[in-house]
């Protein structure tokens, strides 16, 4: 990998994580002054989902692409299927789908980025697996 | 030339045009406003053609004010002060201070400037769709901005409308930092280490910096500002609201949060527009004084400084929004503390004019304005930082003298020093000096004449945003100064036809100019 692409792959991190940090404060924050919150109840299949991030990014490591694409894929359309089961209407659930769309966004330009650069976008794409276990672990343990 | 070019310098060139074309709407936007503000009954057909519903028989109604002013602030902040300094200077010269052959991502470039101009022309849009322009301001507080047509007309298309446009500019303008941020980190010329950038250079890099981190949560803030208005969610939008007798069925909103999200951007969006100026202009007193700039490593460690302490400070434009009082002194002693490198920087400027051969080219008259008006518009920021003054001052003239002065007015006078300084490299000619200096001379009395009586409104407790004076019986004996107030700003508007005469004229028939015409030490003059 090059300088050039390291750093941008780097500074595009940063800039994403503080996308999901305005996300989460916000939610911290609305929780707190609302009085109206409810967590959002995942379903016990998404769980599973969590296995996809490590084994895309091992794939990636071991630079089988298609295969990590393939996962990536995956992992997507499991994201698609969750934000239909969340309704708007609870504070909670809406948060949930707020930061589930913000990951499936970053997720699915992860897969496009293997696909048109290769293992070149690889930390990026493990930027988009840890980020996952984030959102996952916002919504199961704390939220 | 291109239009999809990916060469930094036509990208750099196509931004500037982009801040022209918008500065001059921007410009007749509130020249609009202030014959409105003198003039509130007059009927004018034009506008009653321009905006049927706005001005029925041509007599303008509050809410196309309010639209027209949402629009002048919208436009001004983010398509020039947010364009010109940054993304058209930086593209352009950036590359070439530092010794790189571009930026580092061209085609990303190419797609920011683009996905700018669709943001731009989405604005726009909104004059055009049923009930015009959103009327909630440049900051776009729900509740007003959340609830959609039942607020106003203009809340429902053309607020969805703002709320994209924003987001589109919030996606351009970080795709922009992530190629400054790379370029000055990875293509820079051997030979350069940090400290030894032009403080242009440090300028950009650090508003880089600041637009990563500040866009991305203004683009936080629109999303979830743009749920609320369309997909029944209720982030932002209170219990029990009562609109028009009609009760909103959403629960635990908080408009407050909003406030939190925007400022967070909208005060580092302030340095957004300055930083670039403040490099600039020490590049410019240095060539024009002889001298290298005085306190190079601390003018490049103050723009940082004030880079940081920006993200600290923006509970100081919520002091009246109820927050803890010690909160307030909190967010007050850190705004005050942005003086500090602020006051490094003008004493730096200075003492680099100190004991130098002075040339007064135009391009030195304007870096010297800039400098008066970024003291006179910086020390009421030190009246505004304070919680008692502030809750006086909120929301008043005061504030809108202020931050047009720091942020708006000296801004775009480091956009003409830069202009006529770099004129001979972007097109090979000189801008006449001599309708510069008159320019110069007449604009700075122009602006001071505009926005020093706004001051002295404020004072009087003259709030912002009415459209109508004469309709309260506090504000009539301001009615005058007001007058004056419009005078001014027709007057300011005229004379920058002297600016945009010379610009025209001497892109195709200015002076020849050599290659290094003003003696300067740079890379962008040794590489042409």
């Amino acid at each position: 990998m090059t300088n050039v692409a390291r750093t941008g792959q780097t500074v595009l991190i940063v800039a994403s994580s503080m996308l999901f940090a305005a996300f989460t404060s916000a939610m911290a924050v609305r929780r707190a002054m609302g009085g109206d919150w409810q967590a959002p109840a995942l379903p016990a299949w998404v769980w599973g989902t969590l296995l996809l991030a490590p084994i895309a990014s091992w794939l990636v490591h071991r630079e089988r692409l298609k295969a990590a694409m393939v996962a990536g894929s995956l992992l997507v359309a499991s994201q698609f299927v969750l934000l239909t089961n969340l309704t708007m209407a609870s504070i909670g659930d809406a948060f949930c789908a707020v930061l589930v769309a913000s990951h499936a966004a970053h997720a699915a330009a992860g897969v496009l980025a293997l696909g048109r650069f290769g293992a070149r976008a690889g930390l990026f794409w493990h930027f988009v697996g840890v980020l996952w276990i984030y959102v996952l672990f916002v919504f199961g343990a704390w939220a | 030339m291109t239009i999809f070019s990916t060469d930094h310098k036509v990208i750099g060139k196509q931004y500037m045009g982009l801040a022209l074309f918008s500065v001059l709407l921007g410009m007749v936007l509130s020249l609009v406003m202030r014959f409105h503000l003198v003039h509130p009954d007059a009927k004018v057909r034009l506008f009653g053609a321009l905006w049927p519903d706005g001005a029925p028989g041509g007599q303008m109604t509050p809410e196309l004010y309010l639209s027209l002013m949402t629009m002048h602030g919208t436009i001004m902040v983010f398509f020039v002060l947010s364009t010109a300094p940054q993304s058209g200077f930086g593209n352009y010269f950036l590359p070439l201070q530092i010794g790189a052959h571009d930026m580092a991502f061209p085609v990303l470039n190419m797609l920011s400037f683009w996905t700018t101009t669709a943001s731009l022309l989405t604005l726009l849009a909104a004059f055009f769709v049923e009930g015009g322009g959103p009327l909630s301001g440049w900051t776009a507080y729900p509740p007003l901005s959340a609830l959609g047509k039942i607020t106003g007309p203009g809340q429902g298309l053309g607020q969805d409308l703002w709320l994209a446009a924003i987001v589109l500019f919030c996606t351009a303008s970080l795709m922009g930092a992530i190629n400054f941020i790379v370029t000055v980190i990875e293509l820079r010329a051997p030979d350069m280490g940090y400290f030894d950038m032009p403080l242009t250079c440090w300028g950009w890099f650090v508003t880089a910096l600041i637009s990563l981190f500040a866009f991305a949560v203004l683009v936080a803030g629109g999303l979830l500002l743009l749920l609320d208005r369309t997909a029944g969610t209720s982030f932002f939008i209170p219990g029990g609201l009562i609109v028009s007798d009609q009760i909103q069925g959403r629960s635990g909103g908080s408009p407050l949060l909003y406030q939190h999200l925007f400022w967070f951007f909208g005060h580092p969006e302030v340095y957004i527009a300055i930083l670039p100026g403040m490099g600039l202009i020490s590049t410019v007193l240095s060539v024009f004084s002889g001298k290298k700039v005085f306190g190079y490593k601390a003018m490049a460690m103050a723009m940082l400084a004030i880079g940081v302490l920006g993200f600290a400070v923006w509970g100081h434009h919520m002091f009246t929004s109820g927050m803890s009082p010690y909160s307030s002194i909190a967010f007050s002693v850190l705004t005050l503390a942005v003086g500090v490198p602020s006051a490094v920087k003008t004493f730096n400027w200075v003492g680099t004019l100190w004991g130098g051969r002075l040339r007064f080219t135009a391009a030195m008259h304007y870096a010297l304005g800039f400098v008066s008006l970024f003291i006179t518009g910086g020390i009421t920021g030190l009246v505004l930082g304070q919680p008692g003054l502030d809750i006086y001052f909120h929301d008043t003239y005061f504030v809108v003298a202020h931050f047009h002065l720091i942020m708006g007015v000296a801004a775009i006078f480091a956009i003409f020093a830069g202009l006529h300084y770099w004129f001979p490299h972007m097109y090979g000619r000189f801008l006449h000096e001599g309708m510069g200096k008159v320019h110069f001379y007449l604009t700075f009395v122009g602006v001071y004449a505009l926005f020093v009586p706004l001051h002295f409104a404020g004072f009087a407790g003259n709030p912002r945003r009415y459209p109508d004076f004469k309709e309260y019986e506090f504000l009539q004996p301001l009615l005058p100064l007001h007058v004056g107030v419009t005078h001014a700003a027709y007057f300011l508007a005229a004379v920058q036809l002297i600016f945009l005469a010379n610009y025209f004229w001497s892109k195709r028939r200015g002076a020849l100019a050599p290659g290094n015409p003003w003696g300067a030490s740079t890379r962008e003059w040794r590489d042409d």
